[in-house]
């Protein structure tokens, strides 16, 4: 049995890992990740040189990646780095989908790896049900046979600054139906949408999109019509696992941080790593971690188990979500004021581990989700 | 055993009630209700009509301005204002300060400066912890050395709330190396503006701006500034901070909270059903209540016992535990029940010239930063490690 990560992708996340730790400070970060924009385009260009996207991509796309165990590592490098430029929704989730499509789809990855479109994915449309298959945003067809897009989507990263958005949109069936979804990817500039944008607590913006009658063309449509579920499907579960893989990133940098305050910081003529109260509470963030871990290595090895995959992905992201806030809420605590600053790396790290619950459904939307697959 | 108000003190909660409604400014309470710090003049306002009404130090004995308020009336006057959105205390001056000078200041003192924090003439803030010495308090260093008619006071203050505002801190310096760390610590006030002062701002991971770093740099603070005598600042800090730590259970303030998420989580619809009906919501929803329930009647059994003449000693440090937890926990479960719109963080939404998008619920506009930013409450007034070492020695006696 070996459960270690092969050679070539212990190289990639440790040259990723350095790549940040050098080049990609969090004052910047935050900077950026702050700004009108969420990110900064001058850091996308140049992680886009070192071939990041490269890496989450399938060969067959122009990528050398794109397998599970490729994206686990790159986005546990990336949440080591606290990276908010848009791998997950861009990078990722929108390439596995376009991949799906027709040759103009598969150009728009060739593109992005050009640097010259960036697509993303607009799926969300309620707050609070994560459902994959909740849609409602109508897709009907013209006289032309083309088709006439009108509905909202919510909470949607990075849609200001995108290309191309790839919407999920229902032609037939229930609002919850995993029947009678069709994706379309549209020109962002095309006239009918309204993009209204806010701040992100864990940086980036967050939009809620209005759609109104938007053209769409038929050879805008990506794979069948009404088909479209499978392909959503297996892209957000691809996105769950680069978030929680993202997650373990981020713990496993607050494990540093923490442990080294604990050995640094003293009081009463002591580290305070020297009291045992604090020894063991640390222990146990040590424990979780390792049981996240293991969690992020069940659903990266069993991702094309047919039988397996929904299970260990809710069982993953459950997982992710309960320990990920223990660790944000111990690590302040542990910090005590140190923790609570602007100027301080922690806080930033805690901000983004505590909303990767709120992103494809939260621990408890996977805990039912587990409870209902058994 | 009888946790009723007598009904001298229920009238006296009605007539606190009538007052609110009268004289509450709706705007200052949705801003307190959605967890948006109000302007140094918004708080100036409502201290001068609390003092209007004699209110602003009620518990202050009559002959310094006071209503002689015991910890029952105290605590019937705070939850009501925390019922209703109505702004804190600041709790520096009229709080904190003043027991200290009541009961170990010179009669100059008094006279100078307590007549003056009812007028609202003063703003105070509390310099107590340092860089080096946060839990760890008798470590601190910043000194102040006497020469001539002055204290040349040299050093570091941190974590200073609303610094920003103030025009007068009392502060905590080493005027002493021997013995103890305890024993060479004395009890100074400053004028803020005073030259080799600076302060500078400390944002939090929510960006807001609550507290600040001070430096101190040869700061020439009158002999007449040191209250008590030289080198017992730590007795006088220690009643102080029993102060700080009392009325820190914020029960009307929890349940305020947990009506709103109650509501929230019943107009918010979860795979097709409303929120609050979810059953591992209802569950962590359910618990909280009784937290919250068990934390009013531990707090009352506290009051009782104090009012009838036991000092108040390591229960304080029960109820900042619990007080401070279970509000974390509603702010927590808040953030959870907004689902994808916790990622806003728009806190101008509630000033007049927010001309962003609307935002529906609107407290989703603050809900995640105010859950980060409530994760100072078990770290500040004594970390709840530290609470929980005042329990293990005087009350185990571990």
């Amino acid at each position: 049995m070996d459960l270690k990560p092969s050679p070539e992708r212990q190289i990639l996340f440790d040259t990723l890992t350095k790549y940040f730790e050098n080049e990609y400070k969090i004052a910047d970060r935050n900077t950026a990740a702050h700004s009108e924009l969420g990110y900064s385009k001058e850091a996308w260009e140049r992680m886009r040189d070192l071939g990041i996207l490269e890496s989450l991509i399938d060969p067959e796309l122009n990528g050398f990646g794109g397998t599970p165990l490729d994206i686990s590592a790159v986005f546990e490098a990336l949440g080591r780095g606290l990276v908010v430029e848009p791998f997950l929704e861009t990078g990722l989730v929108s390439t596995k989908i376009l991949g799906k499509g027709n040759e103009n789809q598969k150009k728009l990855v060739a593109d992005l790896l050009e640097n010259i479109a960036l697509p993303t994915f607009c799926h969300s449309e309620n707050d609070t049900d994560y459902r994959k298959s909740y849609v409602k945003t109508k897709l009907v067809p013209d006289k032309e046979g083309n088709f006439l897009v009108t509905g909202k989507k919510v909470m949607i990263k990075n849609a200001s600054g995108a290309s191309h958005l790839i919407i999920t949109c229902r032609s037939s069936g229930d609002y919850a139906d995993e029947k009678g979804i069709t994706i379309a990817c549209i020109p962002s500039n095309r006239s009918g949408i309204d993009i209204k944008s806010f701040s992100s607590i864990d940086g980036g913006r967050v939009s809620d999109i209005h759609l109104e009658n938007v053209a769409v063309l038929k050879t805008e449509i990506i794979g069948n019509d009404g088909k479209g579920f499978e392909i959503i499907s297996e892209a957000i579960d691809f996105g769950i696992l680069a978030i929680c893989s993202e997650a373990l990133g981020i713990m496993e940098k607050i494990k540093e941080l923490t442990l080294d305050y604990l050995k640094t910081r003293k009081q009463f003529g002591v580290p305070i790593g020297k009291f045992q109260a604090l020894q063991h509470r640390m222990a146990q963030l040590l424990v979780e971690i390792e049981q996240a871990r293991s969690a992020v290595v069940n659903a990266t090895i069993n991702f094309f188990d047919s039988n397996e995959r929904s299970s260990v992905i809710s069982a993953a992201k459950f997982s992710i979500g309960k320990i990920g806030m223990l660790v944000a809420e111990e690590s302040i605590q542990l910090h005590g004021g140190m923790g609570m600053t602007w100027e301080y790396d922690l806080g930033h790290y805690a901000k983004r581990l505590v909303l990767i619950d709120h992103e494809f459904g939260d621990e408890d939307f996977h805990l039912q989700k587990y409870i209902e697959l058994q | 055993m009888d946790l009723n108000f007598t009904e001298q003190q229920q009238e006296f909660q009605k007539e606190v009630r009538d007052f609110l409604d009268e004289n509450l400014d709706t705007k200052v309470s949705e801003k307190v209700r959605n967890g948006i710090s109000i302007s140094k003049s918004e708080s100036e306002d409502w201290h001068k009509k609390l003092n209007n009404k004699g209110w602003l130090a009620g518990p202050w004995p009559e002959e310094f301005g006071g209503q002689d308020w015991g910890v029952v009336e105290k605590f019937i006057f705070e939850e009501e204002c925390g019922a209703s959105g109505a702004p804190r205390i600041v709790p520096f001056g009229v709080g904190m300060l003043a027991p200290v000078l009541m009961k170990f200041g010179s009669d100059e003192q008094r006279k100078h400066w307590l007549p003056r924090m009812l007028k609202g003439e003063d703003w105070w803030c509390q310099g107590y912890s340092e860089p080096g010495s946060g839990s760890d308090l008798a470590s601190l260093k910043t000194t102040a050395v006497k020469e001539n008619d002055y204290y040349i006071v040299n050093g570091q203050k941190t974590w200073t709330t609303f610094a920003q505002h103030a025009n007068m801190i009392f502060c905590l310096v080493r005027t002493s190396n021997e013995g103890k760390p305890q024993e060479g610590i004395s009890f100074l006030l400053m004028d803020m503006n005073s030259p080799g002062i600076e302060v500078r701002p400390i944002i939090t991971l929510d960006g807001s701006h609550e507290v600040n770093e001070i430096f101190f740099s040869d700061v020439k603070v009158p002999l007449e500034n040191l209250v008590g005598e030289e080198n017992k600042g730590w007795t006088y800090a220690k009643y102080l901070l029993t102060h700080e730590r009392t009325g820190n259970a914020n029960v009307a303030i929890s349940k305020r909270k947990i009506k709103k998420l109650r509501k929230l989580a019943s107009e918010t619809k979860k795979n097709g059903t409303a929120l609050v009906n979810d059953p591992l919501f209802a569950s962590r929803l359910a618990q909280i209540e009784i937290n919250l329930q068990n934390l009013e009647i531990t707090n009352l059994r506290t009051l009782s016992s104090v009012e009838s003449g036991e000092a108040p000693g390591a229960e304080s440090s029960i109820i900042k535990i619990l007080g401070s937890e279970i509000e974390q926990d509603i702010d927590n479960l808040t953030r959870k029940s907004l689902g994808k719109r916790a990622f806003i963080n728009e806190p101008d939404a509630f000033s007049v010239g927010y001309n962003g998008p609307e935002i529906e619920p609107k407290a989703a506009a603050t809900a995640s930063g105010k859950y980060f930013n409530h994760r100072k409450k078990s770290i500040y007034a004594g970390s709840n490690e530290i609470q929980k070492n005042i329990i293990s020695k005087m009350m185990l006696n571990l």
